[in-house]
């Protein structure tokens, strides 16, 4: 824990021991009057102060001095008072008071400004954060995360909104990062389970619960208990399933299958979509219950195609540690000139594919050898797209292919097609799963491991 | 008694039952010698609880 300057203003001697008992491991000076607390103001340097404002039972609400004292040095005020007159509210705030809580709920509270001060003292520090958790150059993408950061050390739901591929999983894991939850990140893509399975994973399941069921297996709930339940693509969750969610979420509670004993865990709900969620409620894919309780602060991650001056630096974090890569003047426009549809995800598959092949300085040709088969065209086209079970060319990914084979054997550069494969037929079915299987003559199983791997990836898709 | 005096008296009231409450939770997890020092800084709260009552009640 990070070790405070804290100045308390508080007249009241239970209370001074109240909050002396918040505040261990800090260092605390305690003001029992305005004249002592403005003597500790103008001598020492602190980071946050708490200031009760009627000091004494016929004072006129001296405390809003110190306030304004405090607030002019940079200090963090925050009011912590029995007043609940409007009028005193406002002037605290006027005078520069940060925040304002009624007294009597000190143990829970006390935590939370703490936590979020520090939260968010981290937030003012630096930019870090877009330069390799979240790598954005896009002003308007910078802010938006920024402001959503703020609400990271509270336990308000976020819900995301974006496109597939534009780190969603990872912005949701750098809130929990921040929020100062002592427990896990815990992320799950509701796309890639039937509506049993999804049951089973959130809830968990008792040892003999169905078939299949062996042994005993604690539920994703149950283990961001104190941590954050990332729940991506929430819109395809059935609608029974989003009733059962929305009592476990409102009542903190949960009956794994196949168990008579409740459960109970304290977590955060981030959640994602890919689609709008108030067309997803009009619909009525989604409860509007469950859309009011998961929806909390809302925000849209832009495409990649929306903020061109991104793909480098994505290029440059990607390859950050590893084989460095140069592009020459044609490659480079090349680059800038396609869509990338797969957004970050996309640019993170490039990227892996050109640092296995042979070259480092990487021109025109070796860009289109990897955008054409994306259905890129020189005039920035979309090419007619390429049936899944054309013969590859000679050379170009097939060479790479060969060389994984030979560096990690033969079924991992199989896999690797297939993935690909299917990948790229998704995208060329515009997502379209039952297509996909059709057209591939692939497994249910198939489809989900490879949804599961790209789409739950946490880091990797960014 | 003035809307402003009885405003005022309100105020300390709901500020010592806080502190008493906040005081009762907090009472479990202290050492004993805390503890002392807790119930007479209650005791004292108590005390104060009545006298901006009684003041309350006789309107002065």
């Amino acid at each position: 824990m990070e070790k405070l300057n804290i100045l308390v203003l508080e007249d009241d001697k239970l209370a001074q021991k109240i909050m002396a008992a918040q505040l261990t491991g800090h260092k605390l000076d305690m003001a029992g009057d305005l004249k002592s607390a403005l003597g500790y103001l103008g001598r020492d340097k602190y980071d946050i102060g708490f200031f009760d404002l009627m000091l004494g039972a016929d004072d006129d609400y001296s405390g809003l001095k110190a306030i304004k004292a405090a607030a002019e040095k940079g200090i963090y005020a925050v009011v912590v008072s029995s007043s609940d007159s409007e009028d005193i509210i406002d002037r605290a705030y006027e005078l520069g008071a940060r925040d304002f809580y009624a007294k009597g709920n000190e143990e829970s509270n006390i935590a939370d400004i703490i936590r979020k001060f520090v939260q968010n003292r981290k937030l003012d520090a630096g930019t870090d954060v877009f330069e390799s958790a979240f790598v954005t150059e896009d002003p308007e993408l910078r802010a938006a995360v920024t402001e959503a950061l703020r609400y990271a050390p509270t336990d308000l739901p976020v819900m995301i909104l974006g496109p597939s591929g534009t780190g969603k999983t990872s912005l949701a894991r750098i809130i929990h990062d921040r929020s100062g939850r002592p427990g896990a990140f815990v992320a799950i893509n509701c796309s890639a389970y039937t509506e049993d399975l999804l049951e089973a994973e959130l809830f968990g399941y008792k040892k003999g619960a169905f078939t299949g069921a062996g042994e005993a297996r604690r539920g994703r709930l149950l283990e961001a208990h104190k941590g954050t339940l990332f729940l991506d693509e929430i819109g395809t969750m059935s609608p029974n399933m989003q009733m059962k969610l929305l009592k476990a979420i409102e009542e903190k509670t949960f009956h794994p299958l196949g168990s008579e004993r409740p459960e109970t865990s304290d977590f955060r709900i981030i959640s994602a979509t890919l689609e709008d969620p108030k067309d997803l409620v009009a619909r009525g894919r989604m409860r509007f219950d469950l859309f009011q309780r998961v929806q909390g602060y809302t925000l849209k991650l832009k495409p990649l195609s929306e903020r061109a001056g991104d793909l480098f630096p994505l290029i440059r974090h990607f390859t950050r540690g590893g084989r460095r890569l140069s592009f020459t003047a044609e490659a480079r426009a090349m680059l800038e000139e396609y869509k990338w549809p797969g957004n970050a995800r996309e640019v993170k598959k490039f990227v892996d594919l050109v640092c296995c092949g042979p070259e480092g300085r990487i021109d025109g040709v070796i860009a289109g050898r990897h955008l054409k088969p994306r259905g890129f065209s020189a005039a920035g086209a979309p090419e007619a797209p390429v049936p899944a079970a054309a013969p590859r060319p000679a050379g170009g990914e097939n060479d790479e292919l060969y060389a994984l084979a030979l560096r990690d054997g033969l079924q991992a550069a199989l896999d690797k097609l297939a993935e690909e494969m299917i990948l790229r037929n998704l995208a060329e079915n515009g997502g379209k799963r039952t297509k996909t299987l059709a057209g591939l003559k692939i497994s249910t199983r198939m489809l989900y491991s490879v949804l599961k791997k790209n789409d739950d990836g946490g880091d990797d898709d960014r | 008694m003035t809307d402003e005096g009885s405003s005022k008296l309100l105020h300390d009231l709901r500020s010592k039952c806080a502190s008493l409450r906040s005081a009762a939770e907090l009472y479990k997890d202290c050492s004993p010698a805390e503890k002392k020092e807790m119930l007479a800084l209650m005791k004292q709260a108590a005390a104060g609880i009545t006298a901006s009552l009684e003041k309350l009640e006789s309107g002065a």
